[in-house]
């Protein structure tokens, strides 16, 4: 049949549109954050200059962390509820360190530690106790946040504004040191979900566990690993949060999870596991931070963003599963 | 009711009804019996309603009738009580058994609901509190339930599919009592069972199915069980392939007294180096548990797993440990324990031995694709190419898949569970000759199989499961499709006698 294929002339105008079409498909969500940028643009003055764009990167290494976490779990087939309340105990962890007399490098990596443990009791109860990981992570939620309270006395605490240089922008590239060190993580945690064996575990262990146990892979460790990459990722944002906030609030990360949730989906992440892309999860944390200062730009008010927000989300989903039933 | 079929007919993937023709008079209790795939179950699928047929007519009491749906068959007086027991875990024994019709109009009557669950555990013998839950019963006692379930509808056909399998000899007399009753009222019933000593107890006529076909039918008085298992496996002696006994190797896989919580009975078995070690036996006797227990899927509750490697002896305790040292398992089902849907034919072929096509962690494309090019031409798996997504193909190529999975690792003992189940018949065969050619390379397999015709045709070595039990082993040259069977069945009918 191969051999029959040069004889026959190419139909090029339908070849064209089903391949921008493919196109269109792959980068539906890149193509619908420059559909919003593109809006604003022409509904807002001065929306894009590159003092606004860069205010909202900005404001993005928090939010960009915990969802590349969130993406991990999600796409292995289990959901994290605690990110934002571990995010707040860690950056409690770093203000009460540095409260203590310790150095910024120091307390930065008590943060991040205690981002690991959160995640390491959330995979160990989650997997080897085959808990439920939505009640486990739930559980974390209220735990973390109740630490974070205990050790700060409820209190904010200041830090200082040495930590404040993470989030100075480099003046050459009016880009923080925070959003460049997400931009790292977004980009080595692509890498492994798309090119490294580890990440074929994670997919297959969403996909089907008992598949996975059946081709020699543990789904137990997988999801642990997971867990704790969430932890570890979340801690990492308590430490950018406080650096943006140059203290320690125990309140920082309320929601955070569900906002996290929101982008890995906007991006195309199947709450069923297996299906997801880092890249895209990003993408869709740009286009709720887009949605959320285009709108006030053009004096919208915060009930009715949030409205569009959450009509947003749902559309996202929508048209996911419309590609699905299209494209086989 | 009167029930008449005639030339019945119904394809899956293959042809499993071809022709059948049957007739129940009111009042009267007959057997149906057969092998496994003999077509039993398909026949009381189609009268329930829960699959149609292809042609053929049903008729009911001299009207014609075809079952649209399982509600259907219901309004029309049939009740199916089928292997695959259909209780809700969640709700009482009583609200179980009532479901159907449950008393009270807005609030639940549970006083008449109770008492008339407890009238028929009663009559079962059936020491239940009606209101317990059915997800705390054993599996006996669950059966009894949706016996005691069928048996309250004021059906007048039954269609009972195994419905002793799980009692034991008091319970299912119990019930046999009852069946009697209903037929001195004028129920008719149909009685498909594997324990033939009851069969011709109970019923007063006995219908052999083989190959979606009766065979031979007789009132039980004039049939021995002897008889009806000569009947069921066929006369004339099959053909066998002419393929010699094979000269096996070395012990490779040894099992010793392997017990887990889901088997019944320990079981030991060595297989050899270059030999095809079948497991023949009836549905539930065993067969997947023990390939399970030797994969490592369930804890092992006592004996030993042991790979024989030159010298070593290798004891398996999980399955990432087997898998490690080259064990590979094909499942029962595809579909839940099988393939990974939604993913590249590329992802299911090479998931098990990722190392092959990555150097450290790193996966290389193009090593992968040169690996699974190779493995889609030499399996012939008809597929668009690599990255086609698997849930795309046939149910053969899915199952090709799979065994490229473990080609692709290089395994030294493969487990394959029903491998053609589902699977065309052209895909058959090439399973069957891949199967040979890696058991000439060498490679130790076990099978089991459902369908005896295919161990006798594939297997050097065949033993005989029944309820659990390692009843015996049979070698290439003293194949016997008649002794199989009677093996098969043995554990049954000791049981019975017992």
């Amino acid at each position: 049949m191969k051999l029959h294929s040069p004889l026959i002339t190419p139909r090029r105008w339908p070849d064209m549109s089903r391949r921008l079409l493919r196109w269109l498909d792959q980068y539906l969500v890149m193509v619908s954050l420059l559909v919003i940028i593109l809006t604003f643009t022409l509904a807002a003055e001065n929306f894009l200059s590159y003092g606004t764009l860069s205010a909202i990167l900005n404001q993005l290494p928090a939010l960009t962390l915990v969802t590349v976490g969130m993406t991990f779990v999600l796409i292995c087939g289990g959901i994290d509820l605690s990110v934002g309340s571990v995010l707040a105990l860690s950056a409690a962890v770093i203000g009460v360190t540095v409260a203590a007399g310790f150095s910024i490098p120091v307390a930065a990596l008590a943060g991040v530690a205690t981002g690991a443990v959160a995640g390491l009791v959330n995979g160990l109860l989650g997997s080897y106790l085959r808990l439920p990981v939505f009640i486990v992570t739930l559980g974390m939620l209220e735990a973390a946040r109740g630490f974070a309270y205990l050790i700060t006395d409820s209190q904010t605490v200041y830090i200082g504004s040495a930590i404040q240089g993470l989030v100075q922008p480099i003046p050459w590239l009016a880009l923080t040191p925070a959003f460049l060190c997400a931009l790292v993580v977004v980009a080595v945690a692509h890498f492994v979900l798309t090119a490294t064996v580890f990440g074929r575990h994670i997919i297959a262990v969403g996909t089907n566990p008992e598949a996975a146990r059946m081709s020699g892979i543990d789904p137990k460790l997988t999801l642990l690993i997971v867990l704790c990459i969430s932890g570890v990722l979340a801690g990492l944002a308590g430490l950018m949060n406080s650096a943006y906030l140059g203290s320690t609030d125990p309140n920082a990360g309320l929601g955070l999870e569900l906002a996290a949730i929101a982008a890995a989906v906007i991006g195309g992440t199947s709450l069923m596991g297996g299906r997801g892309s880092i890249f895209s999860a990003f993408i869709g944390v740009l286009i709720i931070a887009v949605l959320q200062n285009g709108l006030a730009q053009i004096g919208v008010s915060e009930p009715f963003k949030r409205v569009v927000t959450g009509v947003v989300i749902v559309l996202a989903v929508v048209l996911d599963r419309w590609r699905a039933d299209r494209v086989p | 009711m009167r029930l008449q079929i005639r030339n019945l007919r119904k394809h899956y993937a293959a042809p499993v009804l071809r022709g059948l023709n049957l007739h129940l008079d009111a009042g009267a209790i007959h057997a149906i019996v057969g092998e496994n795939g003999a077509g039993k179950t398909t026949l009381l699928k189609i009268l329930s309603g829960l699959t149609p047929a292809d042609s053929g007519t049903v008729v009911l009491d001299g009207a014609p009738w075809a079952a649209k749906n399982p509600k259907a068959a219901q309004r029309a007086g049939l009740s199916l009580c089928s292997q695959e027991l259909s209780l809700i875990d969640n709700l009482s024994v009583a609200e179980n058994i009532g479901l159907r019709a449950l008393p009270g109009r807005l609030r639940l009557d549970r006083a008449t609901l109770h008492r008339r669950c407890r009238e028929l555990l009663d009559r079962f013998q059936l020491d239940l509190a009606p209101d317990q839950l059915v997800g705390t019963l054993n599996l006996a006692e669950r059966q009894m339930v949706e016996l005691a379930k069928t048996l309250n509808s004021e059906a007048r056909l039954l269609l009972l599919d195994e419905p002793t399998s799980a009692l034991n000899d008091q319970q299912a007399r119990a019930l046999h009592a009852m069946l009697q009753k209903r037929a001195n009222n004028g129920v008719s019933i149909l009685y498909v069972s594997h324990r033939l000593n009851d069969v011709l107890q109970l019923c007063d006529h006995v219908w052999v199915l083989r190959d979606g076909k009766v065979v031979h039918n007789a009132p039980s008085e004039q049939l021995t069980v002897a008889e009806v298992i000569r009947h069921m496996s066929g006369k004339e002696k099959l053909a066998q392939p002419a393929i010699a006994a094979q000269r096996h190797g070395s012990v490779h896989l040894s099992v010793r007294n392997l017990l887990t919580r889901n088997m019944r009975q320990p079981v030991s078995l060595d297989c050899h180096r270059g030999e095809i070690f079948g497991l023949a036996g009836l549905m539930g006797a065993g067969r997947t548990e023990l390939l399970e227990a030797i994969y490592g899927l369930v804890a092992h509750t006592s004996g030993r797993v042991e790979l024989l490697h030159a010298d070593k002896r290798i004891g398996l305790t999980g399955v990432n440990d087997a898998v490690k040292h080259g064990v590979g398992m094909v499942p029962e089902s595809r579909a839940s324990q099988g393939i990974f849907r939604g993913l590249s034919v590329a992802f299911n072929a090479t998931i098990a031995q990722l190392g092959r096509v990555a150097s450290r962690h790193l996966l290389s494309r193009r090593r992968e694709a040169t690996a699974v090019d190779a493995l889609i031409r030499r399996l012939n798996v008809k597929c668009e190419g690599g990255d086609q997504s698997i849930e795309a193909l046939s149910g053969g190529n899915q199952q090709k898949v799979i065994l490229a999975r473990w080609l692709h690792r290089e395994c030294s003992l493969l487990l394959l569970d029903e491998p053609t189940r589902g699977v065309d018949v052209g895909a058959k065969f090439a399973i069957h000759d891949l199967l040979r050619a890696l058991r000439d390379q060498g490679v130790c397999i076990v099978v089991a199989s459902s369908e005896l015709q295919e161990l006798l045709a594939l297997c050097d070595r065949i033993a005989v499961m029944s309820a659990g039990r390692m009843i015996s082993t049979f070698e290439r040259d003293s194949f016997d499709q008649e002794k199989i069977l009677e093996a098969a069945f043995s554990a049954h009918n000791t049981t019975q006698m017992a």
